[in-house]
């Protein structure tokens, strides 16, 4: 379904959305991020890439498991903390960010499905805005396989064409919201559609950044693990983390129990993101630790992304939003590791 | 509804049976569901246990499927939630949730002669695959166990290592000599180049230390063992079980689903990250 939408009408068209809890991005102080928005007035598309992408929503940096407390007979009883059932919105969502929740999909489905997960997941509707401008000057998403106006995982796209928006559904999810604004949408015309086709265009040719010839890279970093190239690499590395937890496609956590009351026991088991660039991730209780330096933790962060997953689910695990390049506080550039892996030996 | 992967079943504590003493204390506990739906496993598996407002740690089931009476786990008392389940008493109630991971492949050594080489804490997931075999004694051919721990104090289930000496070659050892030890004096490893175990139609398993299993495995090697049948288990560290939380991740593999269990031929070819 393609239409159009005036942009003085957005807002009118979000108001009939009342019955769900609507996301956008907001600005707080000098950034951007997805926020829980009550006045459509307030949300505002200008923007440019948020510091946290919307995975965020679906899957938090803390979220309760289960609560236990101890029964009368001194027992422990656990009760389950699922999420609520709140069908959401989330407008203004980048099209490498949508991308990236297609990617946490396939690790949180499989043989178990995370329940946690799946509930906001699949009650959340996302309305991407394609990238006029690239948002960051380190966007790479056409590198691997994405672009500033790929629909995967989105239910709707949305092309700022200057004084309306060319919006295309994509889903059954996507079609019940334009039909819930039905009197706020025209049929684009022809100079819609080239409008559309110009902007499209254009938009893949502002991004500047690539990571030349991707197909050598995962097999090549299967020649690489033991290579020195890594000590190298991790040098400047002040394992802070920051790469991963920016990371729109990363999804390793953390479940630990927080305790209210010790005597008798109360409290939640939660679960909190983590990340691979910090030692004790992987160290056994004994002080044993499988990646016990920066370089065999840097090494994990890259040959998980561009060689293991691709192995387990035939796809990079990068959408090339290049927020861990630009807030990398010592410089990593993920593009420029790869580009010396790819000429490594040579 | 979909069962939730992170919900515990609750079980109470049946039995503890203090297996070493001193500074690296060992205990085996028996657990039983509380209500009847708890699970069927195949050896090798683990499970997760809880203790609410301690966290969670994922320890291997060291009985035997063949069991259905309780599940039990010999657990080495390491960090915060071993050393609070070393504090709990019989009739405390814990949370069980798994089982989790592949378990041995035993249905396929049916006929084979069977070798454990296991080294302190490291017989616990031996036990159960040990006791399956052995459950079905007549579907195996001979049945060996070479085990060494620290000292003669380290050694797990001591007075069923006696009774186990009844029906099949058991080789024990301590890492240093001791007035009243007969046996052998030294590593694992060691004591098997020194009892020579013969490859031909034998599978081996091996279960301790990163390191005692390394060398394990190159003196195995050594031996004639074929990469194919070499058997161990990987012990990283775990959150989830379910292949999501990424901590076990090598290579493409978790450890916690397509671990713990691997031959050698498997393991030698993912990263050397365990």
């Amino acid at each position: 379904m393609q239409k159009i939408l005036r942009k003085k009408s957005f807002p009118q068209w979000v108001k009939k959305l009342e019955s769900y809890k609507i996301y956008a991005p907001a600005k707080n102080g000098d950034v951007w991020n997805y926020e829980a928005v009550n006045h459509s007035e307030d949300i505002d598309l200008d923007y440019l890439n948020s510091v946290l992408s919307p995975k965020k929503i679906i899957f938090p940096q803390r979220e309760i498991f289960l609560e236990f407390s101890t029964s009368n007979d001194g027992n422990p009883e656990i009760n389950e903390v699922l999420p609520e059932e709140n069908p959401s919105v989330i407008f203004g969502v980048r099209p490498c960010d949508a991308k990236a929740l297609t990617l946490t999909d396939s690790v949180f489905g499989g043989d178990f499905d995370d329940l946690y997960y799946w509930r906001r997941r699949d009650q959340a509707i996302l309305v991407g805005l394609a990238c006029h401008n690239p948002p960051s000057p380190n966007c790479f998403c056409l590198s691997v396989n994405g672009s500033p106006h790929s629909k995967e995982g989105l239910d709707i796209l949305m092309t700022d064409l200057g004084d309306r928006y060319y919006v295309e559904s994509l889903t059954e999810k996507g079609n019940k919201l334009l039909n819930l604004g039905n009197k706020f949408f025209e049929e684009p015309k022809a100079k819609d559609k080239k409008d559309l086709e110009k902007i499209n265009l254009a938009s893949e040719k502002k991004i500047k950044r690539r990571i030349k010839e991707i197909k050598k890279i995962p097999p090549q970093l299967k020649e690489m693990f033991d290579s020195p190239f890594w000590d190298e690499e991790a040098m400047s590395c002040i394992r802070c983390g920051i790469c991963t937890y920016l990371c729109p496609t990363c999804h390793c956590f953390d479940i630990s129990d927080e305790v209210l009351s010790s005597s008798p026991i109360e409290g939640k088991r939660v679960r909190t993101w983590d990340t691979c660039q910090f030692p004790d991730f992987t160290m056994h209780s004994s002080g044993h630790n499988p990646r016990p330096d920066k370089a065999s933790r840097l090494r994990q962060r890259i040959l998980h992304k561009f060689q293991y997953f691709v192995e387990r689910y035939k796809n990079y695990q990068c959408t090339g939003c290049g927020r861990c390049i630009s807030k990398c506080p010592v410089g990593i550039d993920i593009i420029e590791v790869l580009d010396k892996v790819r000429d490594y030996g040579t | 509804m979909e069962p939730n992967p992170y919900i515990p079943k609750l079980a109470k504590i049946i039995q503890i049976k203090e297996e070493v003493r001193g500074a690296r204390p060992v205990k085996t506990f028996r657990t039983q569901f509380l209500s009847e739906n708890g699970f069927s496993f195949r050896c090798g598996q683990c499970a997760m246990l809880s203790i609410f407002g301690r966290g969670e740690s994922m320890i291997s089931i060291s009985s035997s499927p063949l069991v259905e009476d309780y599940l039990q786990f010999s657990i080495l008392k390491m960090g915060r939630v071993t050393s609070s389940l070393h504090d709990l008493q019989e009739g405390d109630i814990i949370g069980v949730r798994g089982p989790y991971g592949n378990g041995f492949p035993i249905e396929k050594w049916k006929g084979k002669n069977l070798i454990f080489i296991g080294g302190g804490i490291g017989i616990a997931p031996m036990w159960s695959v040990l006791h399956t075999a052995l459950g079905k004694k007549e579907d195996y051919g001979k049945i060996s166990l070479i085990y060494g721990a620290r000292t003669s104090n380290d050694i797990v289930f001591k007075e069923e290592l006696e009774e186990l000496r009844k029906k099949i070659e058991v080789h024990l050892s301590i890492d240093v000599e001791e007035p009243e030890w007969k046996e052998f004096v030294g590593f694992v490893p060691i004591n098997v180049l020194e009892k020579k175990p013969s490859p031909e139609n034998a599978i081996a398993v091996t279960c301790g230390p990163p390191i005692m299993i390394k060398y394990v495995i190159q003196n195995l090697e050594a031996l004639g063992f074929k990469d194919e049948q070499i058997f161990t288990t990987v012990e990283n560290k775990m959150k989830c079980g379910i292949g999501k939380c990424g901590r076990c991740n090598i290579g493409l593999h978790y450890v916690c689903q397509d671990g713990p269990v691997y031959s050698w031929a498997e393991l030698k070819n993912l990263p050397q990250e365990y």
